[in-house]
């Protein structure tokens, strides 16, 4: 040991070092250090991913140095004070990293005890010790911290240090709560998303639109532009950051960023074509690759070729994803001397050297800081997020915060890599194992920080990593055995994910020595253990047969089925063989699954787990169990569900309706079963038990269905595919992107078809010939702004309801802009109309107007200087209004404030750009005629009709118009579209499964929502929330009128008779997802839709009763699905976010597809969905 | 949209806030009132991670813009209990270590107790059901379950 170094100053530490690397700005680098008031520091270079790792090092350090638990205080990760220890990966933590800092404990306690027995005059095993107080035989005791003092006393770390004994353990291997819990569930401050520095902004990354690929040479170069304009409205914005394919904003507070970078405009060159991943096998065959062998022994050439039975298979495993539930974050504080960064990486003083060579800085001049982040698994974006925020910072010369999003955490992750497994293999005649040829394709991981790449501080050449050969020689000892990794340059990004390649290589072995055993008619637990030598491996298997009641099964039988459902039983085993080859092992692990297979829906699901494992050493009990529940239950979701979806560019998984994991319904009941051996070595137990899941379900379901699966994930589409025999078929191929079609311009009227270019033209001459036969309108004398005050109070408050009831300020209002002050867009079929000022200002609105003027336009629809209004301006609707009405409506609209502002040209195609051919166009479609009521109806129903039917304007969406934009007549209010969205029918045309009725219409006309039939959404919540001004009577008496165009509704109780009826036969819970439709409805939309769901803040608007599913269009549904419902017409309704950012055009039309087939079984399904959606889309950036 | 100041009733206490009516209830608890409990998950209510109780029901922050909580009494992860002092829900979680993680526990957390708040005594599937569309990636369910459970009233069993 070497000797210690002491010196006197005022603070007394006992520290434990060894030599710091030339790269750091510390000569030594600490893991233990006590200071004199009897506090345990502990210093591991490992970090907590929540595995717990930070309670069982604290366990390992109080037992060596004898205090307790709660005396130490562990600190991970933060590059100026931990030890350099590599990267948290491979289950390493407790297994090897630990090693030092348990020899650093026994070694400060070792000096302590040596210097109180000097200090106490006794031998040092007369000594005892309990937490941190050395007492003699004589009862004479002295503390650690009174034996530090006011020293500094610096061990050097020896090797050759004893450590005690497992029999004297009395803190290591007894279960300890985790330390972490308290604050977490408190929400004290404990994520790096909760850092907050003084003078910290927010910004946010745009990435490229090569989303999840890291190789090529247009990685970093393919950014075109960005105009910075597109931004320029968003306050607090601080800057745009450009370097190369990197680009980032930063605001001054989050959600001005994350508009920001939403809005921010940037071209980007075309993205080349990826190989076609929904054929996994054919992708990694084609994939470039070398040869490595890792074992060749025997003669197995020989042996296959004399094999009685040749036994050749291919497994396929799909990319994966980490799937963190937080996406990363890092705050960076780039300074000249010393940039700090907090972040949740795995690996600090990796990431460090990354961010030194990014900024091209020393290492000493950067601290990481590491902070506890969503669990990773493997490797997420928080390298990559920790350098974007540093390149920010750098930029602004403050802290910057960024938060990725969940679509760039889904996209860019490095995923779990595809795997591509071939055994050619062979039986004996006695059913014995012949050969056994295993050859693995495993793309490979390098996946530098991506903000290295994108700025181009390191090539875009991919590393090839020999990472595919973890577990690949199978634990059977085959007397012919040969295993080949062929390691090949990753095809997207990828990195390690739990388990590695051990996973994937175990589904082979483990699955293929299952079909053995059935051809060899053995027993599949005996058929193993004929092949397994080691004997800590037979001990676990037996244990965990007889803990599941494993009965013998030589032959597999056919199964009794309860109605759809078959069960099976599968096992499963494996030793995890990690690190650099030829590794090592972890903990041993071996499943029993129970499945239940549904033959029908080809839905699985496992109902148990018996998983065993020895640890070794098992430092928290607890910890360890909880670790072998989350192995269970991740690996379970993995072999169910899980498979990142691509389109021929990027990864479209972005959400988790495209990447679903494990649900709390579908969670296995598990039995753990931890093998005592608190005398061995202790092992990583971090992914273990994820090792057996594939292999031990996929036998399982061969014992339910006779059926070999040998391709992930088990999704019911796979399943039945299988069980139909079809599963050998190749997939399906995706098309390569054709060349992107120039933005159709046309406008296409669902309603006018083919014909309607030239009805257009037809109906423009016969208007061209009316209208030049029309007198000119002459002007109307400006006069001075009236003076609003000779009107009542009274008179304007009524006024101020005409104008809600005729939405004026809904067409008339800009995004953003002052109340009626115009300058709104409105898509016509004709081109863009603004719309115009309508507040009393003299210049730019309608200040001088005269009554007579503003009457004119109502009812005529012409300009107070003559010109005509196009009828995008309603009229022809207006004009039904009374004397009394128009008057209290035009006092309104003078006695509000005057805002100064120009109405922009509208932007209208030849013939439409002549406003003098609408003389003609009102000839042939406009009466300016009051309204007259209908002697015969009721008080009520004329009420109703006037509102409706004049400056309620209902007919002007709600009807069809022809081609020249009027309604067409014998259509009224028979469904129209408006501003891309379909005004249905109001008429007993009407598409809804239940017929509206009076009750209804004025629920939804009130509140904007009926329970049958929806909420208002797009251009319908506004005009339901202007109704908001309009009293009671008013609502009811529209409610009438519009009722009287319907059939005569049901009574209350049969309509919720019929709606429950379409509910419990459309409901989706007894149903698989048997669709990528489906799976997105059950990840993004059931949470608030389903029907009998928890309740959450807002409505639940039940989908098998919503009109837009049942109407003849999907314009509605897939408007509502892009932008979601962000102005809900009250907030009791609750909010519906856009997925138009998350979801591609394929996903939502599979989305749509999905809804009407499973909520509208009766209507027929939609045809070109994807074209809507494509088309709608360039509707609303138009 | 521009900004403006808005009030909010968080935990008790009212709070003016200046930011744009449609910023997203989440962003302005952790940066304007420095709450640590609900999480960024998904800006979509997929996950649940931003979970808090609006009037008494569990609510997705990240969806909801400010303008829709005026009037409402918002409660958070910290708005139930401490450290010293938890709520009995966050008691149960700390008891059975539900968490590894803990990034969705602020979510799984608040639904508990949404639920309890309208149904003290859920059965096993009520309270499956409630937690359905929580996501957790660490396979913690168990202990979860155990966690939420207890705090129901049941009786949760040591285990083997």
């Amino acid at each position: 040991m070497a000797a210690p170094r002491t010196s006197k100053p005022l603070q007394g530490t006992l520290t434990v070092v060894r030599a710091a690397s030339p790269v750091e700005a510390v000569k030594f680098e600490t893991f233990i250090k006590i200071t004199a008031d009897g506090t345990v520091t502990a210093y591991n270079g490992h970090v907590d991913l929540g595995t717990g790792i930070r309670t069982a090092l604290g366990q390992i350090v109080a037992e060596e140095l004898d205090v307790s638990f709660a005396r130490v205080v562990v600190v991970l990760g933060d590059t100026a004070l931990v030890p350099n220890q590599g990267a948290t990966i491979a289950s390493e933590t407790i297994q090897i990293t630990a090693v030092p800092l348990r020899k650093a404990a026994a070694q400060a306690r070792q000096f302590l005890a040596a210097r109180a027995a000097e200090r106490l005059e006794l031998p040092v095993e007369q000594l005892v010790i309990e937490d941190g107080l050395i007492r003699g035989k004589d009862n004479r005791s002295v503390s650690y911290g009174e034996l530090i003092a006011g020293e500094i006393i610096q061990l050097e770390l020896a090797d050759d240090v004893p450590v005690k004994s497992v029999e004297a353990y009395t803190i290591v291997g007894q279960s300890m709560p985790r330390l972490d819990l308290p604050a977490k569930a408190t929400g004290e401050l404990v994520y790096v998303h909760d850092v907050r520095v003084p003078g910290m902004l927010h910004g946010r990354v745009v990435r490229p639109p090569y989303a999840g690929v890291d190789v090529g040479d247009f990685i970093g170069n393919s950014l075109i532009a960005v105009d910075e304009s597109s931004v320029s409205n968003i306050p607090g914005l601080v800057a745009v950051v450009r370097i190369g394919d990197f680009v980032g904003v930063v605001a001054e507070r989050e959600e001005n960023a994350i508009k920001a970078a939403a809005q921010l405009k940037v071209s980007w060159k075309p993205v080349p074509t990826l190989p076609d991943l929904k054929d996994i096998e054919t992708a990694l065959r084609a994939n470039p690759s070398t040869p490595r062998k890792l074992i060749d022994k025997g003669d197995v050439d020989a042996a296959i070729a004399g094999a009685a039975k040749p036994m050749p298979r291919t497994y396929i495993w799909p990319y994966q994803m980490h799937a963190s539930i937080g996406p990363s974050c890092a705050v960076a504080d780039y300074q000249e001397d010393l940039t700090r960064v907090w972040s949740g990486t795995q690996n600090p003083h990796h990431l460090r050297t990354d961010l030194a060579r990014l900024i091209h800085r020393r290492e000493a001049e950067i601290e990481v800081i590491r902070l506890e982040a969503a669990g990773c698994y493997g490797r997420n974006c928080a390298d990559d997020v920790s350098a974007d925020a540093v390149l920010l910072s750098r930029a602004v010369g403050r802290p910057v915060r960024v938060q990725l999003t969940r679509e760039q955490e889904h996209a860019w992750e490095p995923k779990g890599t595809a795997q591509l497994m071939d055994v050619n293999g062979g039986l004996n005649a006695d059913g014995s194992v012949a050969g056994y040829d295993f050859a693995t394709r495993y793309p490979s991981n390098g996946a530098p920080t991506l903000a290295l790449l994108l700025t181009g501080a390191v090539p875009h050449t991919p590393a090839v990593f020999e990472m595919g050969d973890r577990t690949a020689i199978p634990p059977y000892d085959y007397e012919n055995l040969r295993v080949v990794a062929n390691d090949m340059p990753p095809i997207v990004r990828a990195a390690w994910l739990r388990g590695v390649s051990a996973l994937p290589n175990t589904f082979a072995h483990e699955c293929w020595i299952d079909e053995c055993a059935s051809e060899a008619g053995v027993d599949p637990i005996e058929y193993r253990l004929r092949y397994l030598k080691d004997p800590r491996a037979v001990d676990l298997v037996n244990a965990v047969a007889e803990r599941a009641g494993w009965k013998p099964r030589p032959v597999r039988r056919d199964k009794q089925a309860e109605g759809d459902i078959v069960r099976g039983r599968g096992f499963a085993y494996a030793l995890y063989v990690h690190s650099k080859f030829p590794g090592y092992g972890a903990a041993w692990s071996a499943w029993i699954a129970d499945v239940a297979v549904n033959k029908v829906t080809g839905d699985v699901s496992v109902t148990r787990v018996v998983a065993g494992q020895d640890s070794g050493l098992m430092i928290n009990p607890d910890g360890v169990r909880h670790q072998i529940h989350g192995n269970v239950i991740q690996s379970t979701s993995r072999a169910l569900m899980e498979e990142v979806s691509f389109d021929r560019t990027s990864v479209t998984a972005r959400e988790w309706g495209a990447y679903p994991i494990i649900k709390f319904p579908d969670v296995p009941e598990i039995d753990v079963l931890m093998l005592p051996r608190q005398d061995q070595p202790p092992l990583g137990v971090g992914e273990s038990a994820s090792v057996p899941s594939a292999a031990a379900i996929a036998n399982a379901i061969y014992d339910a269905t006779g059926v070999r699966f040998r391709e992930l994930p088990f999704t019911p589409e796979r399943i039945l595919r299988g069980l139909r025999g079809e599963e050998q078929t190749t997939p399906e191929a995706l098309s390569a992107p054709p060349q992107p079609a120039p933005a159709s311009r046309t406008w296409q009227n669902p309603f006018a078809g083919r014909g309607m270019l030239a009805t257009a033209a037809a109906l423009c001459a016969a208007a061209i010939g009316i209208g030049a036969a029309a007198l000119p309108w002459r002007a109307i004398a400006p006069i001075a702004r009236p003076d609003a005050s000779v009107y009542s109070a009274a008179t304007i408050a009524r006024g101020q309801q005409l104008a809600a009831l005729g939405d004026c300020a809904v067409c008339h209002t800009s995004a953003n802009g002052a109340l009626n002050a115009g300058g709104r867009p409105l898509q016509t079929p004709f081109g863009t109309i603004y719309a115009t000022n309508i507040t009393p200002d003299v210049e730019t609105g309608i200040g001088a107007w005269s009554y007579p003027a503003f009457e004119r336009a109502m009812r005529e629809g012409i300009h107070r200087d003559g010109r005509h209004l196009y009828p995008a301006f309603p009229y022809t609707h207006f004009a039904k209004t009374t004397d009394a009405d128009m008057q209290a409506l035009y006092a309104y609209l003078m006695a509000q404030p005057a805002v100064r502002a120009e109405t922009p040209q509208n932007a209208l195609a030849f013939p439409f750009n002549m406003r003098p051919l609408m003389a003609g166009w009102n000839a042939l479609f406009h009466k300016p005629s009051p309204f007259q009521p209908d002697p015969a109806k009721s008080e009520t129903w004329n009420r109703g009709a006037y509102l409706v039917e004049g400056l309620g304007h209902c007919s002007a969406c709600h009807s069809p118009r022809n081609a020249l934009g009027a309604e067409v007549a014998g259509a009224h209010l028979a469904g129209g579209f408006a501003e891309g969205w379909e005004a249905p029918a109001l008429t007993s045309l009407s598409q809804a499964p239940i017929p509206w009725s009076e009750d209804e219409l004025y629920a939804y006309l009130r509140t904007g929502e009926s329970r049958f039939h929806g909420v208002a959404a797009g251009p319908m919540a506004p005009v339901v929330k202007e109704l908001g001004a309009l009293p009671d009577s008013d609502i009811r008496a529209m409610a009438v009128y519009l009722a009287s165009f319907n059939a005569p509704s049901m009574d209350r109780a049969t309509q919720e008779a019929l709606a429950a009826r379409l509910e419990s036969s459309t409901g989706t819970r007894a149903s698989a997802a048997s669709s990528i439709g489906a799976r997105i409805y059950q990840g993004a939309c059931a949470v608030c839709h389903e029907v009998g769901g928890a309740p959450l803040f807002g409505s639940r608007p039940s989908l098998a009763l919503n009109s837009n599913l049942h109407s003849t269009a999907p314009d509605n549904l897939i408007q509502v699905v892009l932008h979601g419902i962000a102005k809900p017409v009250i907030t009791d309704l609750g909010y519906m976010p856009a997925f138009k950012d998350s979801l591609s055009d394929g996903q939502i039309a599979e989305l749509v597809g999905y809804l009407r087939q499973q909520f509208a079984p009766d209507k027929p399904i939609w045809k070109d969905i994807h074209a809507a959606v494509g088309r709608i889309r360039r509707e609303q950036t138009r | 949209m521009t900004q403006s100041t808005m009030r909010l009733t968080v935990n008790g206490k009212t709070h003016d806030v200046d930011a744009a009516p449609d910023s997203a209830l989440l962003y302005v608890l952790r940066n304007d009132l420095e709450l640590n409990g609900p999480k960024y998950g998904c800006g979509l209510g997929e996950c649940g991670a931003c979970a808090v109780l609006i009037d008494g029901v569990a609510a997705r922050s990240c969806v909801i813009p400010i303008e829709g909580c005026d009037g409402r009494d918002i409660v958070t992860l910290e708005g139930l209990g401490t450290r010293a002092q938890p709520d009995p829900v966050q008691q149960a979680f700390i008891r059975e270590q539900a968490a590894q993680c803990g990034y969705c526990l602020n979510g799984m957390i608040i639904t508990t107790k949404a639920l309890l708040l309208r149904s003290p005594h859920p059965s096993e599937d009520e309270v499956l059901e409630a937690l359905r569309h929580h996501l957790c990636r660490c396979g913690a369910h168990v202990e979860i379950m155990r966690a939420a459970m207890r705090a129901a009233g049941h009786v949760v069993e040591a285990q083997a």
